[in-house]
């Protein structure tokens, strides 16, 4: 259920931060913070910059109001310490009153927002849920509210990239951005109230990057979700990070694959699991062997390492933050951090790819 | 010419003061309405807290936030029956509050290892409970999930007993008959007691391969249904057919050995 950020149980960081110079400097160049997230992340070259995207994406089609509130809710049905402490932090800092961001958290009916942003807080609860996840009839009833098909696009990438940085903040017990969780509540928030716009206007700007098109998007692993998606940048980050998780060679692209499908499974997307089986196929897995794999959440065809990947997927759909910890935790003393890392990376990609599949509904 | 300015500059005064004083006491109802929409909604939250003590938390959530009236529907449910062996003989012998306490630990236990296999337990019954797998929505790995579950309570149990051990009281033993099948599932009762649960023949049949456990001396049982859909994940020792009340044919059950 949705939680409230003090009932959030949280564990210690499962992987110690680490300070890698150039990537620093890199976030910097950009125009970025360097989180607490990146320095966890750094290490794997497709997820850090995943999670760069994810935290800096700035919609086109979407207003920042809409945008802010999305993501906190979303985070909040994640029940992901990290991102709601700073989403909401940040709604502070950019003059939301607590008592509208309480309204919001506990109960959208009685926040002031018209019926058009309350049914768009409903949407993003119901698609971060994912209980079941949203079709046809939820996409629709946006367009009856008057949202276009490239906002409820870029509606439905915001969600579910949250829920992939929700994700790997929470399976990595992330600590939180405390420093800016106390000054965003206390006295002097009005220095970042007077800071955060000025490095906005003024700051590097990161460089205007080309929309893909649909047939670029279709082309690499689960093209088909992303398709959807052309004509806003939104398509090119998750492009990207699905490229880069499959090119990626820490974990094998049967495991990867796998995962996807299982997390497709639990969800009831047959777009996903039809996309994960073509990829399985490539990889030379027989159908028997991808539905034994399927049905007892176990391949032998995968290294002993991974063996107990795909039933940790299948976790990381619904969980609650300190018992997931707890299994990823013990999942990395099996595989080490830098598979763990990417292992987290990819269930997270996952969940996100699933969810954004709703658009093909 | 003055008197009339002044005349008009104390009348915009006051009709001044009257509008400020009137958005000054709407802005005070205003906020006396958020602290009690505010405190509503945290009665409304301790509410729900007091009551998934009663309910499963899902069952809460779904009825609470998302209106759900869990109409009733046929779905593939696989159903875990667990009975204490013994245990109502054990209560003549013991202090009734001690009694209590055995068995709320028991069932403490019992209810971490089915939620922690993605189960929930629907209800409590005597020393006996059932917990549905997939009942609230659709799940492909139930069987698995369910045989799961027993076996990290017969884990959980063996914990429990050497913590009675220690203190001197009787160990507990228990029987957990798993099968799964279509059943219809929903809010069932009247409208002053009610429940989500399952029913149909496939409930009869957990129950009917539970109670099979205490005839064959064994503490876990599963169903031809279950080891079809669980395949080599667990080492099984097939008992014989069984006839049970209320089925023509005798039932295949199997053995779930320990060490999985």
């Amino acid at each position: 259920m949705a939680v409230l950020l003090s009932e959030i149980q949280w564990g210690d960081p499962i992987l110690p931060a680490t300070h890698d110079v150039a990537w620093e400097a890199e976030l910097k160049r950009r125009g970025a913070q360097v989180l607490e997230v990146d320095r966890r992340v750094a290490p794997n070259r497709w997820l850090r910059e995943a999670a760069y995207e994810a935290t800096n994406y700035v919609p086109i089609a979407l207003s920042e109001r809409l945008h802010r509130m999305g993501n906190m809710v979303t985070a909040q049905e994640n029940s992901c310490r990290y991102c709601y402490g700073a989403n909401r932090a940040y709604m502070k800092v950019l003059g939301y009153s607590e008592s509208f961001i309480q309204q919001v958290e506990r109960d959208v009916q009685t926040a002031e927002l018209d019926d058009k942003e309350r049914a768009y807080i409903v949407f993003c609860r119901s698609l971060a849920r994912s209980r079941p996840r949203p079709a046809a009839a939820e996409r629709a009833a946006l367009l009856e509210r008057g949202y276009t098909p490239a906002q409820i696009g870029e509606i439905a990438f915001a969600i579910s990239i949250g829920c992939f940085y929700n994700r790997v903040s929470t399976l990595l017990a992330v600590p939180s951005e405390q420093k800016f969780e106390r000054m965003a509540s206390g006295p002097f928030r009005w220095v970042l109230q007077l800071a955060i716009p000025l490095m906005k206007k003024f700051g590097p700007g990161r460089p205007v990057q080309a929309t893909p098109d649909r047939a670029a998007l279709a082309a690499g692993p689960f093209g088909v979700v992303v398709a959807p998606l052309a004509g806003l940048r939104a398509g090119g980050v998750m492009k990207a990070a699905l490229d880069g998780a499959f090119e990626s060679g820490v974990l094998s692209r049967s495991v990867k694959a796998l995962m996807f499908a299982v997390v497709a499974r639990t969800l009831g997307c047959p777009h996903c699991e039809a996309a994960a089986n073509q990829l399985l196929v490539e990889e030379a897995l027989s159908p028997a062997e991808i539905e034994g794999a399927m049905a007892t959440l176990h391949c032998p065809r995968l290294a002993q390492r991974e063996a107990g990947l795909l039933a940790w997927a299948r976790d990381t759909v619904y969980y609650e933050p300190s018992s997931i910890q707890r299994k990823t935790r013990a999942l990395g003393a099996e595989l080490g951090a830098d598979a763990l890392l990417e292992a987290i990376g990819v269930a997270s990609l996952a969940n996100g790819t699933v969810r954004l599949a709703m658009l093909l509904e | 010419m003055t008197a009339l300015a002044w005349v008009l500059a104390g009348v915009g005064a006051l009709v001044l003061s009257a509008l400020a004083a009137l958005v000054l006491r709407g802005r005070r109802q205003n906020d006396q309405l958020e602290i009690l929409l505010l405190a509503a909604d945290d009665r409304l939250e301790q509410l729900q807290r007091q009551f998934e003590r009663f309910v499963p938390a899902d069952v809460v959530e779904r009825l609470t936030r998302t209106g759900d009236a869990f109409t009733p529907e046929r779905r593939q449910v696989t159903m875990l029956f667990a009975d204490l062996r013994g245990f109502t003989a054990l209560c003549d012998r013991l202090d009734p509050a001690v009694t209590v306490n055995i068995l709320n630990d028991y069932f403490r236990h019992m209810t971490a290892a089915i939620a922690h296999h993605h189960g929930h337990v629907t209800e409590f019954v005597g020393d006996g409970l059932l917990a549905l797998f997939g009942a609230m929505e659709s799940n492909p790995w139930q069987a698995r999930d369910a045989v799961l579950a027993a076996v990290e309570m017969r884990a959980a149990l063996a914990r429990y007993n050497a913590t009675l051990r220690e203190k001197g009281l009787p160990e507990l033993r228990f029987g957990v008959g798993i099968h799964g099948g279509e059943v219809v599932a929903g809010v069932i009762g009247t409208a002053g007691l009610s429940k989500f649960s399952v029913t149909g023949d496939p409930i009869n049949v957990a129950s009917r391969v539970e109670g099979l456990t205490s005839t064959y001396q064994v503490d876990l049982l599963i169903t031809e249904e279950i080891r079809h859909k669980v395949g080599d994940q667990f080492r099984l020792r097939p008992m014989p057919p069984a006839r049970v009340k209320g089925k023509a044919e005798p039932i295949q059950t199997y053995y779930v050995e320990p060490g999985e």
